[in-house]
């Protein structure tokens, strides 16, 4: 072990915390048969929010762990965000695990881990930390997709989503060795360094390194034609890890390419830059033209974001601490929008076992809420102003035309055209068509309180976002500031 | 003479209607009868505040008062978006003529939509759309015009499909707010290119650099065909109108505030306040001059078959807004914004009479409709006034306007004269068959009203606008058209004068419909409106021409007449006419099958089914693989692993495989080594 490395390990407090949270309830879960079953996912959550609060303790760190993982406002950053999105994953799971799952104890302990792994794939600056980050991921992915065992759906979902991804990680690691071979280290700015003198000598090794490593990565985030596993694993998985999918597994994936491309790659950027600026066109324009064929609403949200990581890998195409920000900001957006949707739709599936669009007819009438709130939500991913999909979107596209991609812009304002004539169609489901007539017998769903409440808290979100964006953007202002500093 | 107006008024124009929206919405509901109420109240309030906005803005002689600028999204370097109200000549104009309208049309709503289980609803997006509107007029940055741009149009997606259990209504909304998109699509990208060369969102800071020449001529006209497709999606220029007559199935005091008076006139405010950008790439203008005509006049042709009130209307609203842009195609700037001011008051004037005879007839369909002009006195009165106005007869309002723009195209562009001059004659033609149908004759008896919670409005809509009917009314084959039993007048209490809260807007849309073209007797408007252009501007000055205006009168003339010797005296046989002309006559009534190529062909075939369709097919039968056959085959055989050989898996990885082989030969082809 050399002895210049930094092994402060006061600086993984928070890991540790989460470390011992998803210990904890697998103990709980054993030990205290009695509480159980309605207690954990409090529990849960309860020990995340402690994670989050020491999480903030962490802010204005500039530091790193033993050259593999740096601590400062970037990883803080991600560190909040990914144990927000899990808090609120945790809540929406709460009544869906009960009814539909067995073994709560795995689940919860299961996803506080994943969050673990997404985290240091934003901290990772280092080629193999951040590969390893990102298989504790996506293991814990592998396993919560396939949970709802007795279902043939999800464990086809969840076969299909490890094999593929082992696949991917295979392209990964291939990639990772020639980068490592063309320059000498695996470390961000070592590679930097190296390439910084001009990558002569090793130009082909280096095209196909990035080529492996934007196909690995592109498997991950689901961009096409990387993207197959998507649909069936957002449709067999359980609903609330479908949403899960879609915010964290994602924003963790960009969490690592922005880190890397703009730590490592940048001096390389004429190499990368077509093939992510390809990638990026055909991945909106496919993702939002399929999901016009989708009936199934988890497949439908499945192919929107598909579309959606097009919109944001225009953002890494285009790298600079501009679009950077607001790539962070577009995310977060989205991510909140994203929540808000699942959320209302994991509420209604609960009460009706809703799965098809058709089953939202009549919605406004049976589930006022959920409904108004899934509009709020699909609008707000169409881009319609006063949402937060309008702004966070805008100022993308903006700053991405501003460093000169306006053609990749103007496609992403055709996409969202395109996106918002299906999520009309969810729309009309919900308000124009009557509902079923067992409505009548039914009468309204009743919601529980705390999914009442997340939905509420998450559309206030997407409305504060939407109107009120100079908070937040400041914030990923800054900290997309830290990756460029160096 | 008053102050000037304090910056806070200025912004309570703007909060009045977001005030009485959120004051609707935490109404009790069982006292939601107060929503009309309050909603009127504060646009009333707002209309004051709006008259004196136009004091203080024609004692600065039009040019933009001074408000200070307030930071909305400031972030170092990156992005600078500064909020600040701007108030000039057109400003001053379009906030007179959105609040008076406004404040009528509530008034009128609150008989209109008198039990109507959707009452505060109606009034909250009512308020919804008004704020969003003077949102729209108020802002200084071309960001925020946007996001109020879409705010109107989300709400005339509400307002139209208002009704929303009737699939009808359903459809119509989403087809207006889809097509409008269409064209916002060109302004989104308008604006995304401007700050990529401007760097700025001010619309002040656009006028000026592009007057300067700082901006490049290309840049700017396409920056100006951006801007001219969400105006023409927006103010319903071919061949993006298709939405608006569809948009008739909401309320008639909808169409009347927001599809004829307001909303689809911000296309053309639009074009007007980047006039001068316009004016810098003469390509792009005469692009909307010709647009412009070709509007005016295939929309009058329509407007002239149609047997729904409603839809001729409707089509002479497109005309209308076919002739401002027309007007701002060939540089007449401050007429047609003249034309605008003047044409939202007898218009709103003409659908709000057109929502009082379906108060007593409960159709719009005029070949059920006649004799109203005995039982309706007030009504035929002011929809007399509002159709004179609308065909320019001197002196009316629409008389100034119209000849101005007339006036000007004379002088700059001969095609576009010949082509206004005919739209006019068939405006006279339409909207006077439409009284002669409606006023005149023997009354053919309504329709039922429709029972339920819904007001009946457009319950014979459908029949009555797809069933080609002939230029000669047939009472009986409408009622079977439409399912109506038919029935004697006596029967039911036969139509009689709408509640004094629906006549009292007519009557007081009468005098500006009469008088507003006098506004601009001593240059009032023209100062107002030059005085908003930036310095370096040129405008066509506008002179008056005797010859235009006599040919602006007698051409007019002629087509009331023709309207009488056919639909009244009944001279000339209407049927004989249509058999005559059967294949235009069949082209008109279908709107020239632009809808059917639309929905079809464009929507249903290409878009959905081929494009849509082949993606998703290819994903279902090559990437998705044999997921169905293979999920058959894992119910029998409950084998995951038999399940994974039957070519699923593989065929992923393979694809995936040949992508990336794919992709690293393109990234070899095309690397910049």
């Amino acid at each position: 072990m050399r002895p210049d490395l930094n092994l402060d390990y006061a600086l993984l407090v928070p890991e540790y915390i989460l470390g011992l949270l998803a210990l904890a309830i697998i103990v709980i879960d054993l030990m205290m048969p009695k509480i159980r079953k309605d207690a954990l996912p409090f529990i849960t959550a309860g020990g995340l929010a402690v994670a989050f609060a020491v999480s903030l303790l962490y802010i204005d760190t500039d530091d790193n762990f033993a050259g593999l993982l740096s601590i400062d406002d970037y990883t803080t950053f991600f560190r909040c965000f990914f144990i927000a999105v899990t808090f609120v994953t945790v809540l929406a799971s709460a009544q869906y695990v009960q009814t539909h799952l067995r073994h709560p104890g795995e689940y919860y302990s299961l996803l506080v881990i994943s969050t673990v792994g997404a985290i240091y794939m934003a901290a990772a600056q280092e080629l193999l930390t951040a590969y390893i980050a990102l298989e504790l991921l996506s293991f814990s992915l592998y396993v919560l997709v396939s949970y709802a065992k007795m279902e043939r759906r999800s464990n086809e979902a969840g076969m299909k989503y490890m094999l593929l991804g082992a696949f991917a990680s295979a392209l990964l690691l291939y990639g990772i060795s020639f980068i490592y071979g063309a320059s000498g280290s695996t470390s961000y700015a070592e590679i930097a360094a190296a390439f910084e003198g001009g990558t002569e000598g090793f130009t082909f090794g280096t095209l196909i390194g990035l080529t492996l490593i934007v196909a690995g990565l592109g498997f991950k985030v689901a961009a096409v034609p990387f993207h197959m596993w998507t649909p069936d694993a957002y449709e067999g998985a359980p609903l609330p890890i479908t949403a899960y999918l879609s915010a964290t597994s994602k924003a963790a994936g960009f969490a690592l390419l922005l880190r890397l491309f703009s730590g490592a790659l940048m001096p390389v950027i004429d190499d990368w830059q077509f093939m992510l600026a390809a990638v990026s066109a055909i991945t909106m324009a496919l993702g939002n033209l399929i999901a016009i064929q989708q009936r199934n609403i988890k497949r439908l949200l499945a192919y929107s974001s598909i579309g959606q990581v097009g919109y944001m890998l225009m953002g890494i195409t285009a790298l600079s601490p501009e679009v950077s920000s607001a790539l962070l900001l577009h995310m977060t957006g989205y991510v909140i929008t994203n929540m808000a949707a699942f959320t209302a739709i994991i509420a209604y599936h609960n009460a009706s076992g809703a799965e098809d669009v058709s089953d939202f007819r009549g919605a406004s009438d049976r589930a006022p809420l959920l409904a108004a709130v899934l509009t709020v939500a699909l609008f707000s991913l169409a881009g319609m102003p006063l949402f937060a999909g309008f702004l966070t979107k805008f100022i993308l596209f903006q700053s991405v035309a501003d460093n000169g991609y306006f053609w990749l812009a103007a496609l992403g304002v055709v996409a969202s055209l395109v996106s918002l004539y299906y999520y009309l169609t969810v729309i009309k489901e919900m308000y124009v068509s009557a509902p079923p007539d067992s409505f009548q017998q039914e009468g309204r769903f009743r919601i529980p309180l705390i999914m009442q409440g997340a939905v509420i808290v998450l559309t206030l979100g997407v409305f504060f976002v939407g109107l009120y964006p100079a908070p937040l953007f400041e914030l990923t202002d800054s900290v997309a500031a830290v990756l460029f500093t160096s | 003479m008053l102050d000037t107006i304090p910056e806070n008024a200025v912004w309570a124009i703007f909060f009045l209607p977001l005030a009485s929206l959120l004051v609707i919405l935490f109404l009790p509901r069982s006292q939601a009868t107060a929503a009309g109420v309050v909603a009127a109240l504060c646009i009333g309030a707002a209309f004051v505040l709006s008259l004196w906005a136009l004091d203080s803005s024609l004692q600065a002689d039009g040019h933009p008062l001074s408000f200070s600028s307030h930071e909305w999204l400031n972030v170092g370097d990156v992005l600078e978006v500064n909020v600040a109200l701007n108030v000039d000549g057109l400003t001053a104009v379009m906030l007179v003529v959105v609040t008076s309208v406004s404040f009528l049309v509530q008034i009128y709503s609150m008989g209109y939509m008198k039990g109507d289980g959707g009452y505060w609803r109606y009034f909250a997006y009512m308020s919804l759309f008004t704020a969003s509107m003077l949102g729209l007029i108020l802002f200084n940055s071309i960001l925020m015009v946007y996001v109020f741009w879409e705010m109107v149009g989300l709400s005339s997606y509400l307002l139209i499909g208002f009704w929303f259990h009737r699939p009808a209504a359903a459809a119509a909304a989403k087809k207006a707010f889809l097509v409008t998109r269409f064209g916002d699509l060109g302004f989104l990208m308008a604006i995304l290119l401007i700050y990529v060369h401007a760097g700025t969102f001010d619309i002040a800071a656009i006028q000026d650099l592009a007057i300067a020449g700082a901006i490049g001529q290309t840049v700017l006209t396409w920056f100006a065909l951006g801007v001219f497709a969400g105006a023409a999606g927006k103010s319903a220029q071919v061949p993006l109108h298709v939405w608006l007559p569809d948009a008739m199935e909401g309320p008639t005091p909808v169409s009347a505030l927001i599809h004829a008076a307001t909303m689809v006139a911000a296309g053309v405010y639009l074009v007007a306040r980047m006039f001068p950008v316009f004016q810098v790439s003469p390509d792009a203008m005469s692009f909307a001059g010709a647009i412009g005509g070709l509007t005016a006049l295939s929309a009058a042709m329509i407007g002239v078959v149609m047997v729904d009130i409603k839809r001729v209307l409707a089509y002479s609203t497109i005309s209308q807004l076919g002739y401002m842009m027309l007007a701002l195609g060939i540089g007449a700037y401050v007429a047609a914004i003249f034309h605008l001011f003047t044409h939202a008051f007898f218009k709103a004037l003409l659908f709000l009479g057109s929502g009082s005879i379906n108060h007593a007839t409960n159709t719009f369909d005029m070949r059920l409709m006649g004799g109203l002009r005995k039982t309706m006195p007030i009504t035929f009165i002011t929809f007399v006034i509002g159709s004179l106005s609308l065909a320019g007869f001197f002196p009316l309002a629409g008389f100034w306007s119209k000849d101005e723009i007339l006036s000007d195209a004379w002088a700059h562009e001969r095609y576009l004269f010949y082509i206004a001059l005919i739209t006019a004659g068939l405006t006279a033609f339409y909207m006077f068959r439409a009284i002669f149908l409606t006023f005149f004759g023997e009354y053919r008896g309504g329709a039922e009203p429709e029972t339920g919670a819904v007001v009946a409005t457009l319950s014979n809509q459908a029949p009555v606008s797809t069933e080609p009917g002939g230029f000669e009314p047939d009472p009986v084959q409408a009622h079977a058209a439409a399912g109506a039993p038919h029935t004697a007048p006596e029967a039911h209490h036969g139509p009689h004068e709408s509640p004094w809260l629906m006549v009292l807007p007519l009557i007081l849309l009468s005098f500006p419909a009469i008088l507003a073209g006098f506004a601009n007797y001593n240059h009032d408007i023209e100062h107002l409106l030059v005085g908003a252009l930036p310095e370096g501007a040129e405008v066509a000055e506008p002179t008056f021409r005797m010859g235009v205006a006599i040919a602006a009168t007698i051409v007019p003339a002629v087509g009331v007449i023709l309207a009488w010797a056919i639909y009244h005296a009944k001279v000339i046989s209407a049927e004989s006419l249509a058999r005559l002309f059967r294949p235009v006559h069949s082209l008109l009534e279908n709107k020239y099958y632009l809808d059917v190529l639309y929905e079809r062909v464009v929507a249903g075939f290409l878009f959905h089914k081929a494009l849509g369709g082949a993606l998703a097919t290819f994903e279902r039968y090559i990437v998705d693989g044999a997921v169905n056959g293979a999920a058959t085959s894992v119910r029998q055989t409950a084998s995951v692993l038999r399940y994974l050989q039957s070519g699923q898996f593989q065929t992923y990885g393979a694809l995936a495989f040949s992508s990336l082989v794919f992709t690293t030969v393109l990234v070899l082809v095309l690397s910049p080594l």
